[in-house]
């Protein structure tokens, strides 16, 4: 048992570092910051990557992965996070991905996945509705089969970054007898179609990430289905297996928790430096200690599997353990803040406030109230842990 | 990085459980909490016979060349049965000062009763001010005639049965490490009853004559922590394995026990909870695996790795033992379940070697100082 890297390792890493100091500039940072650039920038940067083999790593070798083992990964998502650099946005390359190599026809495999991991398209999430949020089983937007199209009616929410979307891999009912999960299709919606009308929602940290999408008579071919009728769940299910394993976080913590210690080391109290302070090391460091846990249990899932072994029940833990390590991290980087947080951004707000990151700090932890809740809301996630998990 | 076992430490692990399987039902365990330094001397003999007690030495000391993953492996297994024989103070402890202090005629003269299960150990190093510091010992030894004379009381010490006391005592300003023999005229022994069934003792060191070559080391203040360091990750080992026994009773007694014409595991109020408990396990055994590999490294974190281990265990150690008391209802209270010792011996290695809340702050001073 050891967490040594080899050689071949080492030079891995050194490579990694090299790469996130040239391409990942403070230019394109600032760009991906902005909401007006951010689109643009973040396609930028995800084209950076796939020119070096590296955007949609996870992938089977043969459509364009890389085949890392556990630690290779673990060194690249930590090297990205030290850099400060933004992983890919997960919709296309790591959720619609995984499902279209593993259940999509030739035909779809050949026209989406490459274009998904070249950045070429931009994919949304369409599963959550007004009345289907941890009961997803429950969603009602109907396909009507017309000939070679289906009509979808229907409405669907909570939609992150619809409003730069080309593409959305979107649940649909296609039969109302049975079980709810058993009249559930699998759909690929151009975004462009008629019918279609995405509205902003703004979020508590006053940012537009999400949206409602309605679909009115929108037609949609039946070629776009992934799989067969009514076998959607399965499909879903497997995504958001993806999904949860690619929301613990560990490289955002990781590189928060940075920050927040430059700039405790920095912040002064009293006259003298946050970081000495024996409470607040107290704080910081029972966040960097369920951090590290959370590191290694990723870990640990990531070794199993690469030895050939089914990851356990652990690895359900990861979107759970991973959320909550989300938001204790974004609580102390607001206590870090404190009063300077509470400053909306104005022209000169920084000058203002003196706190350059008292901005940032308010809306990731406004933002991070919805870790808890996306991808299935932790509440149920721990239904799933005791029922599969626990066996009860 | 490679976070899988060996063929060896499969096996090693196999036949661990196997042991603690057969010998360590509840009943088995009581009988031995009434047995002289409440243990049991055959079961000693067994480890002995089976290897277990050489397992941490090197080949040229006649053992067989294990590590801290090996120790851990032991201590696992041990945690999940709560076995009663002292193979931290004997084996990791006492066995490691002397196998480490570069003392050629202690080694030879007491590794090799030691690993035929022929003599015990204890590591004597807490003092009524020390609290968790090793360093501060008010202990004296004092040069005599070419030899030592110690003077003082050590408190809390693990395993009543030890023939051999490795005792840290302040000379000048510095910490040395001496070779007592429990029988040593100058050492008086109180037994103490701890509340995991354990026995332990205090001493007192009254003129203790020693001869030149029983100081292990005249600063020994580096290798006493580092022993002490590695013998904690073991602890925290046992911790892992009590705590992985603990989640995995409940789970099972709520799906026997009926309430209100069902299971009580059926209620979600208390499958949260379950989950919970089963986090806090998985959790504190991935700062195990991190602290395993620190120490097989070598690496630079080691301090904080371990302190940081040591403050989980401790506190949630304790919580999965309370949950588990609280979810077995009336009978979680009562002696004849086994959950309460489970309470009672995580209680004990949270406080044992520095408790969360000091391993917090080593933790805090190793990598936050300026």
């Amino acid at each position: 048992m050891h967490a040594k890297f080899t050689p071949e390792e080492r030079v891995f890493q050194q490579e990694v570092r090299e790469f996130m100091t040239n391409e990942f500039t403070d230019e394109l940072a600032a760009r991906i910051r902005h909401p007006d650039s951010f689109r643009e920038a973040m396609i930028e940067w995800q084209k950076k990557l796939d020119a070096k083999g590296w955007a949609a790593n996870g992938w089977p070798v043969e459509h364009g992965g890389c085949g890392w083992s556990a630690t290779k990964r673990s060194i690249y998502s930590n090297e990205m996070a030290l850099a400060g650099a933004p992983d890919v946005v997960p919709m296309g390359i790591k959720m619609v991905g995984p499902v279209l190599y593993s259940f999509g026809n030739e035909e779809q495999k050949a026209r989406f996945l490459p274009a998904t991991k070249a950045s070429d398209i931009w994919w949304c999430q369409g599963y959550s509705e007004p009345g289907a949020g941890s009961d997803l089983a429950a969603l009602q937007t109907r396909a009507v089969r017309d000939g070679d199209d289906y009509i979808i009616n229907g409405t669907k929410i909570w939609t992150t970054y619809a409003q730069y979307a080309d593409w959305m891999f979107c649940l649909v009912r296609t039969n109302t007898e049975g079980k709810p999960q058993a009249g559930i299709s699998f759909l690929l919606i151009d975004m462009t179609s008629p019918g279609i009308t995405v509205s902003p929602i703004i979020s508590i940290d006053d940012e537009h990430h999400l949206n409602e999408v309605s679909f009115s008579d929108v037609r949609v071919p039946v070629a776009n289905r992934i799989g067969e009728e009514n076998e959607g769940w399965t499909y879903a299910k497997a995504l958001l297996t993806y999904e949860r394993t690619a929301l613990s976080g560990v490289g955002y913590c990781k590189r928060t928790l940075q920050r927040i210690r430059d700039y405790a080391a920095n912040e002064r109290q009293g006259g003298g430096r946050l970081i000495d302070d024996p409470d607040f090391q107290a704080r910081l460091a029972d966040v960097e200690m369920e951090v590290t846990s959370l590191e290694y249990l990723e870990l640990r899932v990531l070794n199993a599997v690469d030895k050939g072994g089914a990851p356990g029940m652990e690895s359900s833990l990861l979107k759970l353990k991973g959320s909550d390590c989300q938001q204790a991290v974004q609580t102390l980087y607001w206590n870090l803040a404190a009063a300077y947080g509470g400053v909306l951004p104005g022209d000169d707000h920084q000058n203002v406030s003196g706190h350059a990151y008292g901005d940032q700090a308010r809306r990731e932890y406004m933002f991070g109230r919805a870790t808890t809740i996306y991808g299935g809301s932790n509440e149920v996630q721990r239904n799933i842990i005791a029922k599969f998990g626990l066996g009860l | 990085m490679d976070f899988s076992l060996s063929e060896e430490q499969q096996l090693l692990k196999d036949s661990l459980e196997k042991f603690v399987a057969s010998e360590y039902s509840p009943t088995q365990r009581e009988k031995l909490l009434h047995a002289p330094a409440a243990f049991s001397a055959d079961h000693w003999q067994t480890f002995a016979e089976l290897g277990w007690l050489s397992i941490p030495f090197s080949e040229e000391q006649g053992g067989i060349g294990g590590g801290i993953v090996e120790s851990a492996i032991v201590m696992e297994a041990f945690g999940r049965g709560l076995v009663l024989e002292p193979f931290v103070d004997t084996v990791l402890l006492c066995g490691q000062v002397l196998a480490r202090s570069g003392n050629a005629s202690m080694a030879e003269q007491y590794l090799e009763p030691l690993i035929a299960g022929e003599l015990q150990g204890a590591l004597a190093w807490q003092e009524r001010q020390s609290r968790s510091s090793l360093e501060h010992c008010e202990t004296e030894a004092k040069r005599q005639d070419g030899g030592w004379l110690l003077n003082g009381e050590k408190v809390l010490v693990s395993n009543a049965a030890a023939n051999l006391l490795i005792v840290s005592a302040k000379q000048g300003d510095q910490v040395g490490l001496f070779a007592v023999p429990a029988d040593n005229p100058g050492v008086t022994l109180q037994t103490l009853k701890l509340m995991d069934g354990r026995d332990a003792m205090n001493v007192t060191l009254t003129d203790c004559q020693l001869t030149a070559e029983h100081c292990l080391q005249e600063a020994g203040l580096q290798l006493l922590q580092q022993v002490v360091d590695e013998a904690t990750v073991a602890l925290c080992a046992e911790a892992v394995g009590a705590m992985d026994y603990l989640y995995q009773a409940t789970v099972e007694y709520s799906k026997t026990r009926k309430q209100f014409g069902q299971p009580i595991g059926k209620f979600q109020a208390l499958q949260h909870r379950m989950v919970d408990m089963f986090m806090l396990t998985e959790q504190c055994r991935s700062l195990l695996v991190c602290a395993l590999c620190s120490v097989s490294d070598n690496s630079e974190t080691v301090t904080e790795d371990i302190s940081a281990l040591k403050a989980m265990v401790g506190r949630y150690g304790r919580q999965v033992a309370e949950e588990a008391v609280q979810l077995h209802g009336g009978m979680g209270v009562t002696h004849e379940m086994n959950i309460g010792h489970y309470l009672k011996r995580l209680m004990m290695i949270d406080v044992t070697f520095g408790d969360a809340d000091f391993h917090r702050r080593r933790y805090c001073n190793a990598r936050y100082a300026a």
